[in-house]
């Protein structure tokens, strides 16, 4: 590339068609944020963590946050040096094999596409609870409804522009987090009810080590903004800030959170871990009747939000698959006037609507999809992560800037997320059985590629590359 | 965490360390890597790693596709002072030739640098400060031009100085502007940058569609301010004809 010869360049991005270099440093914060959707961990995720780590809960989210941190550090490697709308996908490429960059993108469609199927979930789940506290008539049919209705919605948006998405996004997602942050102000400032302090059971290191488990998987999501590499405005400094950022914020709001609820039920008999509904049981005990109808409406809000941002992300991913000839190519079309992956999006939001709707028409509880999707997306999601931590210390040392603190990052980070990969998987049937049909369907396809196609597989991972006019001199 | 150490004032040796590696790629040419940087200027690795990082994400360098090597970016044509380069003698003398048509003030600007570079201002109707159109592209019709042509104008915008009562200094007013620059081709300024003066102007494009200079009208501003066609359409007929003699 040196000795006199110019650098070859293209002409045009092969991400081209996107709208390049169009979103603010908030606008990218905001996405990340929604993707790890934190107004909704704060409500649910404490009570699970506490029934494991007891009166070690707090120290679990402190876990948890330093582990999203370092995937963040990892993630963060990339990202200040590439732009990529694949996301983690398109990072892992640089760094390992075709097959574990294809399982990447994989474990990445899966968990996007869930994770926007469990917000979407969420809307109706707490459309129900609305509508139940105001004396009007829910149910399934009226979950499924609301479902189809705000996913045609969501998909409307993410087609319109990455621009007014971002923007929603990032207005909805602040209201729903102002609005958390101070319901939890008041029930801290309330203090815990009357009575003698009754200490919650301390459950020791192995308690506080299977409490990390649910911590983490409330930080899911927190990496979104990678898939807008191309979009964002000065990338290399915006995105690997927004995934940090989003990371140590999500911490903060999580201890806070966990720390009210902690101090709520210190003088009742098996404190929070007791708990069905603790943020209810919570404002129920101080008289606040008003209080579950503003949690409800902040929390369809944050999932709301959540959709949009991890749908913006699935297609994106698609997009990028397709460009690299791995998924069919009119994926990685582009809307003409709107600049986003139009024919992605049509071909995602279907899937990502039946996967949901399909149930709850059927009778199962919106709950319990909710729940469901949430593992299966998390379980998604930590093969991703565990691929492009792997991922970062190789792609340095090609690039010949290896440095012994990324070595270390993935030396800790690694082994641990496998073990919670594997302690998540087996916790969860359903998800042993949705993984296998994943991987063999996953594996039939990469066969299938390396048969016809092996050479676009084997240069894969599709990138904003510099282009002519990036560089100075090299166009008028 | 790893975010790379804010810059101030009170770190010397860091500010001439990003100068020695900016200095540094400019010598070795593109393609340099981080290593072959570290090595020729003896810093430590982490620290050059760290500052081509600082400056690839402010964008004065770029990274060229293999991901290793470095080159200079647009944005570090902002640290050169233009060089006014004289355009061939058959460009002026098309330029010359629509001054001889028209009774308003004809300038010719190239954008080769990424800035707007008076190359043939009307002697007649002097134009305004040279340094100013450079500095301030979104208040002159020339500077427009430029800013429609960019994925991200904002980038080549230093600051959104009002200078009289009609200056656009409102981002998203800006942002459709531009916008209808780059579809009708044509770009305008009433009393933005002096009150009683305005600019209409047409961008020059290589054979091969960049966009290499721009050619514009200055005149009172209340004049400027109408459609003008046959004087928009006389404008392109020139910008034409200077097409193959910039590109």
């Amino acid at each position: 590339m040196r000795d006199g010869r110019s650098p070859r360049l293209r002409v045009r991005s092969p991400v081209h068609g996107l709208a390049r270099r169009r979103l603010g440093p908030l606008e990218v914060v905001a996405q990340s944020v929604s993707g790890t959707a934190p107004s909704a961990a704060m409500a649910a995720t404490p009570v699970i963590v506490a029934a494991s780590a007891g009166g070690g809960t707090v120290w679990s989210f402190v876990i948890a946050t330093v582990l999203a941190l370092l995937i963040a550090g990892c993630i963060g490697r990339f990202t200040r040096r590439m732009a990529a709308p694949g996301g983690l996908y398109s990072l892992t490429a640089k760094g390992l094999a075709p097959g574990a960059a294809f399982a990447c993108g994989i474990a990445l469609l899966v968990g996007y596409g869930l994770l926007a199927a469990a917000a979407l979930a969420g809307v109706g789940a707490y459309l129900d609870a609305l509508l139940a506290r105001a004396g009007l008539p829910g149910g399934r049919i009226v979950i499924t409804l609301a479902v189809v209705v705000f996913g045609l919605l969501v998909a409307a948006l993410a087609l319109r522009g990455v621009r007014l998405s971002a923007r929603v996004v990032l207005l909805v997602e602040s209201v729903s987090i102002t609005v958390m942050v101070v319901v939890f102000t008041l029930l801290l400032l309330g203090g815990p009810a009357e009575g003698e302090a009754a200490p919650m059971p301390d459950a020791g290191i192995g308690g506080i080590a299977a409490g990390v488990l649910p911590a983490l998987a409330a930080f899911i999501g927190f990496e979104v903004a990678t898939a807008l590499g191309a979009e964002a405005r000065r990338p290399f400094r915006s995105v690997p800030r927004a995934v940090g950022l989003t990371a140590a914020v999500s911490g903060v709001l999580y201890l806070f959170a966990a720390q009210t609820q902690v101090i709520g039920f210190a003088t009742t008999p098996g404190g929070l871990a007791g708990q069905p509904e603790p943020v209810l049981t919570l404002a129920t005990a101080r008289g606040w009747s008003w209080l579950p109808a503003v949690l409800d409406a902040g929390l369809i809000m944050s999932f709301f939000a959540c959709a949009l941002a991890t749908t913006t992300a699935l297609v994106r991913v698609l997009f990028s698959l397709s460009r690299d000839g791995v998924a069919p190519r009119a994926l990685g079309r582009t809307h003409a006037r709107f600049h986003t992956p139009h024919v992605a999006l049509a071909a995602a939001t279907p899937v990502v609507v039946a996967v949901l709707a399909l149930p709850v028409a059927a009778g199962v509880p919106v709950v319990v999809v909710l729940v469901a999707l949430l593992t299966l997306a998390t379980c998604g999601f930590l093969v991703a992560y565990v691929f492009v931590c792997l991922a970062a210390p190789v792609f340095l040392h090609r690039i010949g800037e290896l440095t012994w603190p990324a070595v270390a990052a993935t030396a800790v980070i690694v082994p641990i997320l496998l073990v919670v990969l594997v302690v998540f998987v087996a916790g969860s049937p359903l998800a042993v059985v949705v993984l296998a049909a994943v991987v063999v369907a996953g594996g039939a396809w990469f066969g299938w590629l390396r048969l016809r196609r092996p050479e676009r597989i084997a240069a894969i991972g599709v990138y904003d590359e510099t282009v002519a006019e990036d560089v100075l001199g090299q166009a008028a | 965490m790893t975010d790379p150490i804010p810059l101030s004032g009170r770190q010397p040796r860091a500010v001439r360390s990003v100068l020695a590696v900016l200095e540094e790629i400019v010598a070795a040419g593109p393609g340099v890597t981080a290593k072959e940087i570290s090595a020729a200027l003896k810093l430590p690795q982490a620290t050059t790693y760290r500052l081509l990082n600082l400056l690839v994400g402010e964008e004065y360098l770029v990274r060229l596709p293999d991901l290793k090597g470095f080159a200079l970016g647009r944005r570090a044509a902002r640290l050169a002072v233009p060089v006014v380069t004289t355009p061939p003698t058959a460009a002026r003398a098309v330029v010359e030739h629509l001054r001889g048509l028209v009774r308003w003030g004809v300038h010719l600007a190239s954008f080769g640098s990424g800035q707007v570079v008076l190359v043939d201002p009307d002697p007649d109707h002097p134009p305004s400060d040279a340094a100013l159109l450079a500095r301030y592209p979104q208040v002159s019709a020339l500077g427009r031009l430029l800013l429609a042509e960019q994925a991200d104008w904002r980038a080549l915008v230093r600051e959104l100085r009002v200078f009289t009562e009609h200056t656009v200094s409102d981002p998203a007013a800006l942002a459709g502007m531009l916008g209808r620059v780059s579809a009708e081709g044509v770009a305008r300024q009433c009393g933005e940058l002096r009150a009683d003066r305005g600019c209409l102007a047409v961008p020059v494009r290589a054979p091969d569609g960049r966009l290499v200079a721009g050619l514009a009208l200055s005149g009172p501003a209340h004049r400027v301010a109408e459609p003008n066609p046959e004087l928009v359409e006389l404008l392109r007929e020139h910008a034409e004809r200077l097409s193959p003699l910039l590109g």
